[in-house]
């Protein structure tokens, strides 16, 4: 048989084969979208949408496969003709409708149990309800099916009549159990990872919260690392997050409001205020802007801070996003509010301020003179990446006179063997360094940074060899990437990598009076742009108090920040005693007498 | 742009502050001291102090018109034909003022730092800057000044401060110059420095109190008068008298002296940044003030579609003059008549407001 | 509203284009920098200009190669002659055969030859002043011979840079005191003052090649009663050095309203810096007050800013002058105890006498030159109330007639590390020096 082998091989080599026809796959349209009533249907919605500032919001111009739409089809038409509500009692109507609903037995994780109960010598069948995987097991098993089952054959002493108030009391130990009477909202806490219980002869169902799927553990936060300060970070789960900030405030009046998000997804999400701290139209606006949103789905709080804020063209983010619980809270017992999303490790704190843009976590946990020099380089870092490169153009192409006679002959040794003018060559440059820092991204494991740095380097070097750049160019682009990556928030820092450009643009045509032309225009974009009502460069724009006391530009001592910042019209402003080191008082009493 | 968009002290000082002292970075040493020849100081020092006189008297005749610009005074005084014939003569006043510094500063950045630039391309750069600040509207424009307004200063005290090495006290000496007729008499009409004054007569409704209009014009005009008094001293006293007229641009040539050792030599360019900002505030200003005074001349509802016609203006206008020289010459006619705009025309508006019996239809239909 | 913004920024986008470079950006190696500019009077023509460029790439190579730069020095810059009518018209022709443009910015130095200085150069200062290219801190000098001849004679050895040899040269008066600030806003600034004249650097090519050749005919100490020279009593080009550089700094050259008046050796404008107020410190040697032929070396400097006080009686000033100075030893070479208390003093008198003595022999020499280079005229000026009152005077006019009286007040502070001397111990017995 080996040579029938290969002599079919030979044949495939030498001869001609006839393609053999396969029908390629093509996405067809949605025979649905043809339909006169539907269309205007979704459009209705469109508009709804647009006014109600949704952004992406997918269309019913979805095509689907044959089969499905033939199935979505009679689905919704069933849907709409038999979209129930209230559960009956016949638990054979209950599971018809909840098979009908879950497409069992297409849907391959969703699990139905069948069982009986024995309550008071009657035999009652039951069913439940969940998907696999997005439990806990082993709660399901303790302390639902084990005393339904077995435990329910005790002698219990209890005298309700009704069979769901007996069974909720005495039969199911379970700490978050709610009796429900619609089917939306059976389906809807069995979709988030619980379990539907029915019951013959109820004309109610159970739904708890076991709520076990696999997750990431409480870990260093990626992005804001420090060297002091706790060590903590957000994950994904609302819950876990909501706890890790409430485990920092004590505090009964840290309200957590739930609001779902999306349609589709029904992403819980959360509001985090202090009741008598924060301004309450902050908190009704807030609120508005968060129930108003109407779209299909939504997964990270990007999209949302997208969502939320009011000009995607401002050049500065209009809220902070932060991974670390302790931010949060400090920024909410100043007086603002957080939003946290379930599925993000990221916190949005809104209202946001240019200043507060500069603040690292770490200012807090180290003593001030420190934390003020590190703002201070921090600023620096920022001019650097946003006017470095436009500042270096403008110079060497139309002020030359401003350079050192030694320096400008150095560069002119330098420029003499380069072919390209200075404008071509810093692009390439530039260019090159954006897409370094690109690819870095996405190179995997160990060889990531050790790849950055080493491409960067070496094509750096290459390049200064090949004379296709000089080197003090080489420095100036370093020196600006390195300055946008000292830039605590990431929002800001993609936007000054964008507008750099600009300003390189500008630097070219007209050396700093195109500069200064942009900077002027840029500075006015800023002072119009407000975040949640409040203008984001308070407190240099509208001058409020303390500008250099606090904590905004320069950071006082921490036992001087005595009152909450006057923008944020806060409930109650004094944050600590006039004295807050109470033990550096003399025992006389006189006064002050801090050292 | 109804009245609920009111100002602070700091932030409207801020901005009369720069109608005020922004002259100083184009003509004015010089101007002092061909008036004044040695003694430049000093009539800078007599004209901010009369100003100041000039503008207790005016205030206190403002007492029983608060939160009322000059436009509703006038429609206090007669009516819509009033306040039209106000609107007009500020009209052609602002009009004529903002072609006349734009061509200047452009010609100024030409000669400075961008010598074979067709000027049309340099004032292209005010102009968008112009545009832009405009349609972000007066608040913007107002708190972007009280953050950049420090800093202009700072640099500006730089520039005196680099320039005391330079100075020898003999330049100013003998003491009174040109003489006392000369410097005190002839002097008066130079209060037309402070003509930017009329900002803040315009802005009355924003700044609303009575106290506020009070501290912002005593401190913008104490500070400007500081500011210049300074410039026009150190100036004399570095360049001496009748070298000091020859120089076009008093302020940038103190700022090429700069000289502390080997390196940190010429930074003027640096100053570039201090004065185009300087300009483009002040321009901005003015533009804002010409599509507003319009706006509410004529009881219209909207200011943002004037902005670009009126920039294209005020574009247009400034090809005018010939060349620097005679743009200068305009510049020296208007301060000769704009102290009668400024300073005259609100007080004669207010005594005749005065007489004028409230009534009460007309003061329902005003704020 | 976005399609708007995007067809806006498109539409700037393209115009950028065609705008950028077009009028005023230029690439740093598109353009020569001059850094030194020589005026002669011409001999086909107006004016004959010299100007040295710098060469980067030599300079920058030159930080590697060339250890053994003597003649090799030269290399790092190119200079060029021409004739022409004015300063702008030698520009353009030097922009016609140079392959790039010609940038003054950056200009250090500018020469003039006596020749050319006596005639006057009021008219190439304001041309000066006027550009916008040519800074204030460039130096004015007076060249003895030509300033070709002392350009092209500039090839340092000590830096590789030529603009930072200029800097620093021109900068040595405040620690040799031998010229002035001379800096090009000083100069126009002391041009067009009533009260005082200006001045340049003196500068020539020195003439020796060998040690050998040393003389002392060109030195003036004889008139000032010397027998030997002093430091200071030469002229550019006449000091007895021998070194790579033939081109030398020293003494000043004295302006009357634009026209060169005369010229004075290192020693006169060391005294002239005292009595202006802008020396700082430098060595003087003092005779010994008590041993005629040994010296007492001081390290001098300026204790207090000098005063003047001006009395015109009739048509003639009287001017008294007051100088403050103070002093450390740094050598007795006849080893008396002048650090005691009781010596001490009489070596500042002796010091104060030698001084005065300049002093007086340096203004007297200004009077006929109708030079008032230290500005008595300012205390006067301050007398008037009105300007025309004071420009009635002519006081420089008048200044040939004035009579002084100068007063130097010296005071000893640190004797260096030595206290006290103690001679050498030989055969003979001790030896002092």
């Amino acid at each position: 048989m080996a040579d029938a082998d290969y002599i079919k091989l030979i044949k495939e080599l030498l001869l001609f084969k006839e393609p053999q026809k396969v029908e390629k796959f093509i996405l067809k349209e949605n025979k649905r979208d043809k339909e006169p009533g539907e269309q205007e249907n979704s459009d209705a919605i469109n508009v709804d949408a647009k006014r109600k500032k949704s952004k992406g919001m997918h269309l019913n111009k979805n095509s689907e496969s044959k089969q499905d739409e033939k199935q979505k089809q009679e689905s919704n038409e069933h849907g709409k003709k038999e979209q129930k509500s209230e559960i009956s009692e016949k638990l054979s109507v209950n599971l018809e409708y909840m098979k009908r609903i879950y497409s069992i037995p297409q849907n391959g994780d969703i699990i139905l149990r069948e069982f009986d109960i024995v309550v008071k010598d009657k035999v009652i069948p039951a069913f439940m309800l969940f998907y696999d995987g997005m439990v806990d097991r082993k709660v399901i098993n303790d302390d639902i099916l084990q005393p339904l089952m077995l435990l329910s054959n005790l002698d219990i002493k209890g005298d309700e009549k009704c069979i769901a108030e007996f069974v909720r009391n005495h039969l199911l130990p379970h700490n978050q159990l709610n009796e429900v009477k619609d089917y939306r909202k059976v389906i809807d806490e069995i979709n988030f990872g619980g379990c539907g219980i029915f019951l013959e002869g109820m004309d109610s169902a159970f739904a708890a919260d076991v709520k076990g799927w696999e997750h990431r553990g409480v870990e260093r936060p990626n992005t804001e690392q420090v060297i002091r300060g706790p060590q903590e970070g957000f994950t994904e789960i609302l819950r876990v997050n909501t706890a890790l900030v409430r485990k920092i405030l004590k505090d009964e009046d840290l309200i957590v409001e739930n609001i779902t998000i999306g349609r589709r997804s029904k992403t819980p999400c959360s509001m985090l205020y202090i009741k008598d701290i924060t301004n309450d139209s902050l908190v009704n606006e807030m609120r508005r802007r968060l129930e108003n949103i109407k779209l299909d789905y939504i997964i990270d709080s990007g999209e949302l801070e997208q969502l939320l804020e009011e000009s995607g063209f401002s050049p500065a983010p209009q809220v902070i996003a932060t991974e670390r619980p302790d931010r949060v809270a400090s920024l909410l017992s100043e007086g603002k509010v957080a939003v946290i999303l379930n599925g993000s490790p990221f916190a949005l704190v809104a209202p946001a301020t240019l200043a507060g843009l500069v603040h690292s976590p770490e200012d807090s946990y180290v003593r001030y003179p420190y934390a003020n020099l590190l703002r201070l380089v921090r600023i620096i870092g920022i001019l650097f990446s946003l006017l470095l490169p436009g500042v270096y153009i403008a110079i060497t192409t139309f002020h030359q006179e401003m350079i050192p006679t030694d320096l400008l002959f150095a560069i002119e040794a330098s420029r003499e063997k380069v072919p390209f003018p200075s404008l071509v060559e810093l692009l390439i440059m530039e260019i090159m360094f954006e897409l370094i820092r690109e690819a870095g991204i996405r190179i995997p494991g160990p060889i990531g940074p050790t790849l950055g740095i080493i491409g960067a380097l070496i094509l750096g070097q290459a390049a200064v060899s090949a004379n296709i750049v000089s080197p003090i160019l080489i420095i100036v682009v370093a020196v600006t990437g390195i300055g946008s990556f000292a830039v605590p928030n990431f929002s800001l820092g993609l936007t000054f990598r964008i507008l750099r450009f600009a300003y390189i643009f500008l630097g070219a045509m007209s050396g700093f009076l195109g500069i200064t032309v942009g900077l002027f225009i840029q500075g006015i974009f800023f002072t119009s742009s407000k975040s949640f009502g409040v203008p984001i460069t308070v407190p240099f724009g509208p001058k409020t108090t303390r500008v250099w006391g606090g904590n905004e530009l320069i950071r006082s001592p921490i036992w001087k920040q005595e009152r909450r910042s006057d923008y944020l019209n806060t409930k109650d402003e004094a944050k600590q005693p006039n004295i807050s080191r109470k033990w550096a008082e003399q025992d006389e009493g006189s006064g002050n007498n801090e050292e | 742009m109804k009245n609920k968009i009111t100002f602070g002290r700091f932030e409207a000082t801020c901005i009369t502050i720069t109608l005020l002292s922004t002259q100083l970075f184009l003509n004015l040493p010089r101007i002092m001291m061909e008036a004044a020849w040695t003694a430049a100081w000093i009539l800078t020092v007599y004209i901010s102090l009369l100003a100041l006189v000039l503008f207790t008297i005016i205030f206190k005749l403002y007492k029983r018109f608060e939160g009322k610009d000059l436009l509703d005074l006038g429609e206090h005084i007669g009516g819509s034909i009033g306040r039209i014939i106000v609107g007009v003569i500020v009209l052609f006043f602002l009009l004529y003022i903002a072609p006349v510094i734009l061509r200047e500063f452009s010609e100024n950045i030409k000669i400075i730092a961008l010598p074979q630039s067709p000027l049309s391309f340099v004032m292209i750069f005010f102009v968008a800057g112009m545009i832009a600040a405009s349609y972000l509207g007066i608040e913007a424009i107002v708190r972007f000044s009280a953050i950049i307004v420090p800093i202009i200063i700072a640099g500006y005290l730089l520039i005196i401060a680099g320039s005391i090495q330079y100075t020898d006290i003999s330049r100013i000496t003998p003491w009174l110059g040109s003489g006392p007729y000369e410097i005190f008499v002839k002097g008066i009409p130079r209060i037309s420095v402070f003509a930017g004054i009329i900002l803040i007569y315009l802005l009355f409704p924003f700044i609303r109190t009575y106290r506020n209009f009070k501290t912002v014009g005593y401190a913008s005009i104490g500070l400007s008068g500081f500011f210049l008094i300074i410039g026009v001293l150190v100036f004399s006293l570095v360049y001496q008298y009748p070298t000091g007229t020859e120089s076009f641009l008093p302020v940038y040539q103190l700022a090429r002296l700069i000289d502390y050792g080997r390196f940190f030599q010429r930074v003027e360019s640096i100053f570039v940044i201090v004065w185009v900002a300087s300009a483009l505030l002040h321009l901005t200003t003015l533009l804002f003030l010409i599509v507003y005074v319009f706006k509410k001349t004529f009881k219209l509802e909207f200011y943002k579609p004037l902005i670009i016609p009126f920039s294209i203006v005020v574009y247009t206008l400034s090809f005018f003059p010939h060349n620097l020289i005679s743009a200068i010459e305009l510049e020296k006619s208007f301060r000769n008549l704009a102290w009668i705009i400024s300073f005259l025309l609100p007080i004669v508006l207010l005594v005749i407001a005065r007489f004028i019996k409230k009534n009460p239809k007309k003061e329902a239909g005003n704020a | 509203m976005n399609r708007k913004i995007a067809l806006l920024l498109l539409l700037l986008t393209i115009i950028s284009i065609l705008l950028t470079s077009c009028y005023d950006s230029h690439e740093i190696d598109d353009r020569a920098y001059a850094i030194a500019l020589g005026f002669d009077t011409g001999t086909t023509n107006q004016l004959k200009m010299t100007l040295q460029f710098a060469i980067p790439s030599k300079i920058s190579a030159g930080e590697g190669g060339s250890s053994g730069g003597g003649g090799e020095g030269g290399g790092s810059t190119s200079i060029t002659t021409i004739e022409s009518p004015t300063l702008y018209a030698g520009l353009n022709v030097i922009n016609a055969y140079i392959s790039k443009q010609v940038d003054l910015s950056h200009c250090k130095v500018v020469v003039f030859s006596e020749e050319l200085a006596r005639k006057g150069i009021h008219k190439y200062i304001h041309a000066m002043v006027r550009g916008r290219e040519f800074r204030g801190n460039m130096h004015v000098a007076v060249s003895v011979d030509t300033a070709e001849d002392y350009i092209r004679n500039v090839s340092p050895t000590l830096e590789i840079n030529p603009a930072k040899y200029y800097e620093m040269n021109y900068d040595s008066y405040k620690y040799t005191g031998f010229t002035g600030d001379t800096r090009l806003i000083n100069f126009y600034m002391l041009e067009e003052c009533s009260c005082r004249q200006a001045y340049a650097t003196l500068v020539g090519v020195n003439k020796y090649e060998k040690s050998s050749q040393f003389s002392n005919d060109n030195s003036n100490y004889k008139e000032k009663g010397r027998d030997y020279p002093l430091e200071g009593d030469f002229y550019a080009g006449n000091i007895p050095k021998v070194y790579d550089v033939k081109s030398e700094v020293m003494g000043i050259a004295v302006f009357d309203g634009g026209t060169m008046v005369g010229s004075f050796d290192g020693e006169e404008a060391l005294f002239h810096q005292m009595l202006y107020g802008t020396y700082e410190h430098s060595y003087i040697s003092i005779p010994d007050p008590e041993q005629p032929n040994e010296f007492v070396l001081l390290n001098v400097s300026q204790a207090r800013m000098p005063m003047h006080h001006v009395k015109m009686v009739g048509d003639k000033p009287y001017i008294s002058t007051g100088v403050k100075l103070e002093a450390d030893i740094l050598s007795i070479q006849s080893g008396i105890n002048y650090e005691s208390i009781e010596k001490m003093i009489i070596l500042e008198s002796a010091a104060e006498e030698f001084l005065k003595k300049g002093i007086m022999h340096f203004l007297e020499k200004t009077k006929p030159l109708h030079a008032d280079l230290c500005g008595f005229g300012r205390d006067l000026k301050a007398r008037y109330l009105l300007w025309n009152d004071w420009v009635n005077v002519h006081w420089l006019n008048k200044y040939a007639n004035s009579q002084f009286t100068v007063d130097v007040e010296l005071r000893i502070r640190r004797p260096g590390l030595m206290i006290r001397s103690a001679p050498a111990k030989g055969s003979k017995g001790d030896v002092m020096n």
